[in-house]
């Protein structure tokens, strides 16, 4: 049983895949049962394994695909971290996007894609190697795109290609990265220490860079996050699950499992490694903030908000000390569950009143009730006002840096978050006290009236996690709990 | 009682956050408003000192005690609370949107509570964000443009208040075990990082106090918002800057540059709010320039605590202080209302009631507010300090008579729907300002109570008054009535005119190099065209965030000197 948990996980949103492809295009309601089915089936078994691996179980399938070339996927607590977040928010995407895209054109195509997406996340959280977690990676990169690039105008094909552009070159250095480094060693599983014991360490360091700069492109860190702005040309729910599932993620993921699972803090600590890469991050907080400012467009603030946002992640992991993992793992979810809500919202603003830019809000609160509501929410949580998830996030960071001897990180988080109430609360402003420009209400909208209520449910229910993650922070089954669980059981001197 | 003591401490947060579930179905939400307070208002009178109840399981784990300073503010505040409570469902019975604006109450409502009796950094901060947040919506709630911006200034203030307190919370909690205030206080005592946490604190809080400079958003936002509102505004949200003060200033080591620099700058707001007040033409803002002053007077106090070697009898003295005056600002506050509300016959009375709270602030012998600044004689000591807070008295007694004045001047309208619960709870609240002082006196001062009636006391309260009605009448007649005008906020204005000087930088500069370019152009000089064009196009995007930038740059460089 604790060799086929890892792969029947992996085959839900696979067979998902594959069963949608091949679906004529108007046979909706066949493609939505076989999406939920997909996606519960797969929330089902991820909470059996969280069940076992909080008790300490560990599941692992190995397969040999050349002497010496495993192919392994295991679950410990960190996979399970990322696992159940993607298993979670793709359901809910999912509901989104079938209530989102209506009876669009292409739909068994972006559904295959969409899942194919959530496949690779998934193979991604559950690698056991290097290798196996680069040939997901690639996966992902090649998923994706068909998903950038749906509607099919010429802007989209424009940013797919952007992205290609951005997402190769980087698996191209990620892969130079990953053979140097294994024509060193030979293969690399992740947690097992004493790999690297023996090597030079100016290729070690080297080595380091490559690695972090091809991951760096999907996690969007200054100046490699040029693709992301661009890719919000693609339907909300696929920038929903860009932003807060899949893309990004995976290249956070990465960063982590390389600064602790295959270099170990300690080496980290003694390459000096760690505070360049602290400095690159809080960089491209600041500066994706910055950005984040300038921009009138609704969806491509929130994008510049996740460069700065995801960049927590990496400071939190390259600052090394126990407190600030705890707070770059715990920001892995909580970013994931503010962020989607956030995407959700513009999504439903755009598809219900066409609304794109900050300018347009004014008054949508009355409209629009639960959307603004689950906005203001996530805002209030990216600024960091507890009890929203984002405070808790902040404060592990925060007294981790202290603690890290890394005191120049409090002003970059303070900053952060002074910049985000910036971008954040005008909007929020806009919402709720701004008065309706008279004439403008959109035909049928009724106060108080949403309807499309599968667009509303997801966000309702993402911002209710957002807030129940910090008020229930304690719990050992919260994010933080299990955060706290995995730098315990693995990276605890 | 005892069992159920710490449910009563959990009630107090509870009730009012239940009650903002309740806001959305009801009809009429703003009755709810005077009973949310009252769990609090019980527990401070039934619950024993020491009661206590532990979240360990929420956030990173908040408790929250009733300690002997808890109860007291406790009390005051949920009283008052309770109270404006009352008033505001007579003042806002036709406002518009009484649904959001119940809603705001409830949150900001038990954000206060919960500031004054929260046992650790992180359950404070909780509450303290949820108070400031909060209080937006009640500032802006006329939605007229004054009260909007009004409102934007509150924002900005309390977001960067915020900011800073969390900054001291996150360095100081580092040394710290747990997070309780005791152990923050012990592990800021012996951190290197102290002086960085101190400035913190000392901006967190004293924008909430009204620190000058740090003062401009008050004076702004206490008269726009609804007069209930604005009675728990100045009454009771200040004080959360206060006890915040109480709370966490480190113990241990001697400060006596952190001692004198709040000791001068709660003296020089205790006489700048004074000056700037007289010159104002509205009652409301004048009360909110009070308010600062007042506040200046009790942070001069809790400085010279620190230099002191025990602080009980100082923060005591404080605590009595605050009682009786948020209680008495309270109490005018709502006498705003209520004049406008009474109608003809009823004025005087009411008028001259208000000239007995509003003199018991300076310190009218026989009122609670001769015991308040009785009190806070002996912390102060004799020396220039002393001088100068008795000399603050007289200042005190000056805005006071102005307000008077001010407030005196109204149209006398007919009477309102709703006047005499206004009326019933502005007068109870003036009865408990008036008369608690005299009850706690004992439990916060060495001295008897009997030392309030004693000549020498009774002198001390009185001179100051008379004095002022002697230089306020000369004033009058030097001037014949007509003080310059200062605007409410005063340097805020000046604020406002560089926050604005700063966005035209760009355009200016866009304008300059259009001329240029046609000046250019028109010589058929193409090279430099293109050049200027892309600078162009980089200035306009980066004229706001670009000046940001140089902020936040100028923050990082000053903080690589902080130390760990």
């Amino acid at each position: 049983m604790n060799a086929v948990l890892p792969v029947l996980v992996l085959a839900t949103s696979l067979l998902t895949a594959l069963a949608i492809f091949p679906l004529a295009p108007a046979r909706q309601r066949a493609r939505t049962v076989i999406n939920l089915v997909g996606a519960l089936a797969k929330l089902v078994l991820v909470a059996i394994m969280l069940e076992s691996v909080a008790r300490g179980e560990v599941y692992e399938t190995r397969l040999t695909l050349l002497p010496g070339l495993d192919f392994l996927l295991r679950v410990d607590a960190l996979s399970l971290l990322f696992l159940t977040l993607s298993a979670s928010l793709w359901l809910l995407t999912t509901i989104y996007a079938i209530s989102y895209l209506g009876r669009g054109k292409n739909l068994s195509r972006f559904f295959g894609f969409f899942s194919l997406c959530v496949a690779a996340t998934t193979g991604i959280a559950l690698s056991g190697t290097l290798i196996t977690f680069f040939i997901f990676y690639e996966v992902l990169t090649l998923a994706t795109w068909p998903l950038v690039v749906h509607r099919g105008t010429t802007g989209a094909m424009a940013a797919g290609r952007r992205y290609l552009a951005y997402t190769l070159a980087g698996s191209a250095v990620l892969l130079v990265g990953i053979v140097w480094l294994e024509s060193l060693t030979g293969p690399i599983e992740f947690a097992r220490p004493g790999q690297l014991a023996g090597i030079d360490p100016g290729a070690l360091k080297a080595i380091f860079w490559l690695l972090i700069a091809g991951l760096g492109v999907k996690t969007a860190i200054v100046p490699l996050h040029g693709w992301l702005p661009a890719a919000m040309v693609a339907p909300a729910p696929v920038s929903a699950l860009l932003h807060a599932v899949a893309v990004v993620k995976a290249g956070a993921f990465g960063v982590v499992r390389i600064i602790y699972d295959v270099y170990g803090s300690g080496l980290v600590h003694e390459l000096a490694v760690g505070l360049p890469l602290a400095i690159i991050a809080s960089v491209t907080i600041l500066y994706g903030s910055l950005r984040a400012l300038q921009e009138v467009d609704i969806k491509r603030r929130l994008a510049y908000s996740t460069v700065s946002q995801v960049s927590y992640i990496v400071l939190g992991a390259s600052v090394l000390g126990p407190f600030a993992t705890i707070g770059g793992l715990v920001h892995l979810v909580h970013q994931g569950l503010m962020k989607i809500t956030l995407f959700f919202a513009a999504g439903a603003l755009s598809e219900r009143l066409h609304i794109h830019k900050v300018s347009e809000l004014n008054g949508v609160g009355r409209v629009m009730p639960w959307t603004a509501a689950a906005f203001t929410t996530a805002a209030l949580g990216m600024v960091g006002v507890p009890p929203v998830a984002g405070f808790i996030s902040k404060w592990y960071l925060g007294v981790g840096a202290v603690q890290g001897g890394f005191g120049w990180v409090i002003p970059v988080l303070v900053g952060s978050s002074l910049l985000n109430a910036a971008y954040f609360l005008p909007l929020v402003y806009r919402l709720w006290f701004a008065p309706m420009p008279a004439g403008t209400a959109p035909a049928g909208a009724v106060p108080g009236r949403e309807r499309q209520v599968w667009l509303i449910i997801p966000m309702v229910i993402t911002a209710l996690a957002a807030i129940l993650s910090g008020v229930l922070a304690g719990f050992a089954l919260s994010p933080l709990g299990w955060a706290t669980l995995i730098v315990e059981r693995n990276y605890l001197p | 009682m005892n069992g159920l003591a710490p449910l009563l401490l959990l009630l107090t947060i509870a009730v009012p956050l239940a009650a903002l579930v309740l806001v959305p179905l009801l009809t009429r939400p703003l009755r709810l408003l005077p009973w949310a307070a009252l769990p609090g208002l019980a527990t401070a009178l039934l619950a024993p000192i020491g009661t206590r109840f532990e979240l360990s399981l929420l956030l990173i784990g908040i408790s929250v005690e009733l300690d002997a300073t808890a109860v007291l503010f406790l009390g005051f505040g949920s009283l008052l609370w309770l109270l404006a409570g009352f008033f505001a469902t007579a003042y806002l019975r036709n406002s518009h949107n009484p649904q959001l604006f119940s809603a705001f109450w409830l949150l900001t409502l038990t954000g206060t509570l919960g500031t004054f009796i929260a046992a650790d950094i992180a359950g404070f901060y909780l509450f303290f964000a949820m108070m400031s947040l909060a209080a937006y919506g009640l500032v802006i709630h006329e939605r007229t443009e004054s009260a909007r911006r009004a409102g934007r200034i509150y924002i900005v203030l309390a977001v960067l208040g915020e900011s800073a307190l969390i900054a001291a919370f996150m360095l100081a909690a580092t040394g710290a075990t747990t997070l309780a205030f005791a152990d923050v206080r012990a592990a800021m005592s012996d951190s290197a990082a102290s002086s960085w946490v101190l400035a913190g604190l000392v901006l967190g809080f004293g924008i909430k106090a009204g620190l000058v400079p740090l003062h401009v958003w008050l004076p702004l936002a206490h008269p726009q918002a609804p007069t209930p509102a604005s009675a728990v505004l100045s009454g009771v949200i200040v004080k959360a800057g206060i006890i915040g003060f109480m709370r966490l200033l480190p113990d241990a080591g001697v400060w006596p540059v952190a001692s004198a620099a709040l000791v001068a700058v709660g003296l020089f707001t205790a006489g700048y709010g004074v000056l700037i007040g007289l010159l104002q033409r509205d009652a409301k803002a004048i009360l909110a320039y009070s308010t600062l002053s007042q506040m200046g007077l009790v942070v001069s106090v809790i400085g010279a605590a620190l230099a002191a070697t025990t602080r009980e009898s100082h923060y005591a003295a404080v605590t009595l202080y605050v009682v009786h005056h948020g209680l008495a600002k309270g109490a005018l506050f709502l006498g705003i209302g209520v004049l406008a509300a009474i109608g003809g016959r009823w004025r005087a009375p009411v008028l001259a009631a208000l000239g007995v709270t509003a003199l018991a602030i300076a310190g009218l012998p026989v009122s609670g507010g001769a015991l308040a600044k009785l009190a806070i004689k002996g912390p102060l000591g004799g020396g220039m300090i002393g001088t100068m807070a008795t000399l603050s008295a007289v200042g005190t007694a000056l805005i006071m008579l102005r307000f008077l004045q001010v407030a005196g001047r109204g149209s006398r309208s007919s009477r309102l729907p709703g006047a005499w619960l206004m009326t019933f709870t502005w007068a109870a609240t003036t009865l408990a300002a008036l008369v608690l002082p005299w009850l706690l006196f004992e439990r916060l001062s060495d001295l008897p109570r009997v030392s309030a009636l004693t000549t020498a006391s009774l002198w001390s309260g009185a001179w100051p008054i008379l004095l002022a009605l002697v230089v306020g009448a000369l004033i009058m007649r030097a001037t014949g009535g007509a003080l310059p005008r200062v605007p409410q906020g005063d340097v805020v204005v000046l604020g406002e005119a560089l926050a604005r000087r700063l966005a035209n930088v760009g355009s200016l500069l866009g304008a300059r190099v259009s001329t240029l370019r046609a000046w250019l152009s028109a010589r058929r000089v193409t090279v430099p065209l293109a050049l200027i064009d892309r600078l162009e196009r980089g200035l306009q995007s980066w004229s706001l965030s670009g000046s940001l930038a140089l902020l936040l740059i100028l923050t990082l460089a000053i903080a690589l000197r902080l130390p760990g």
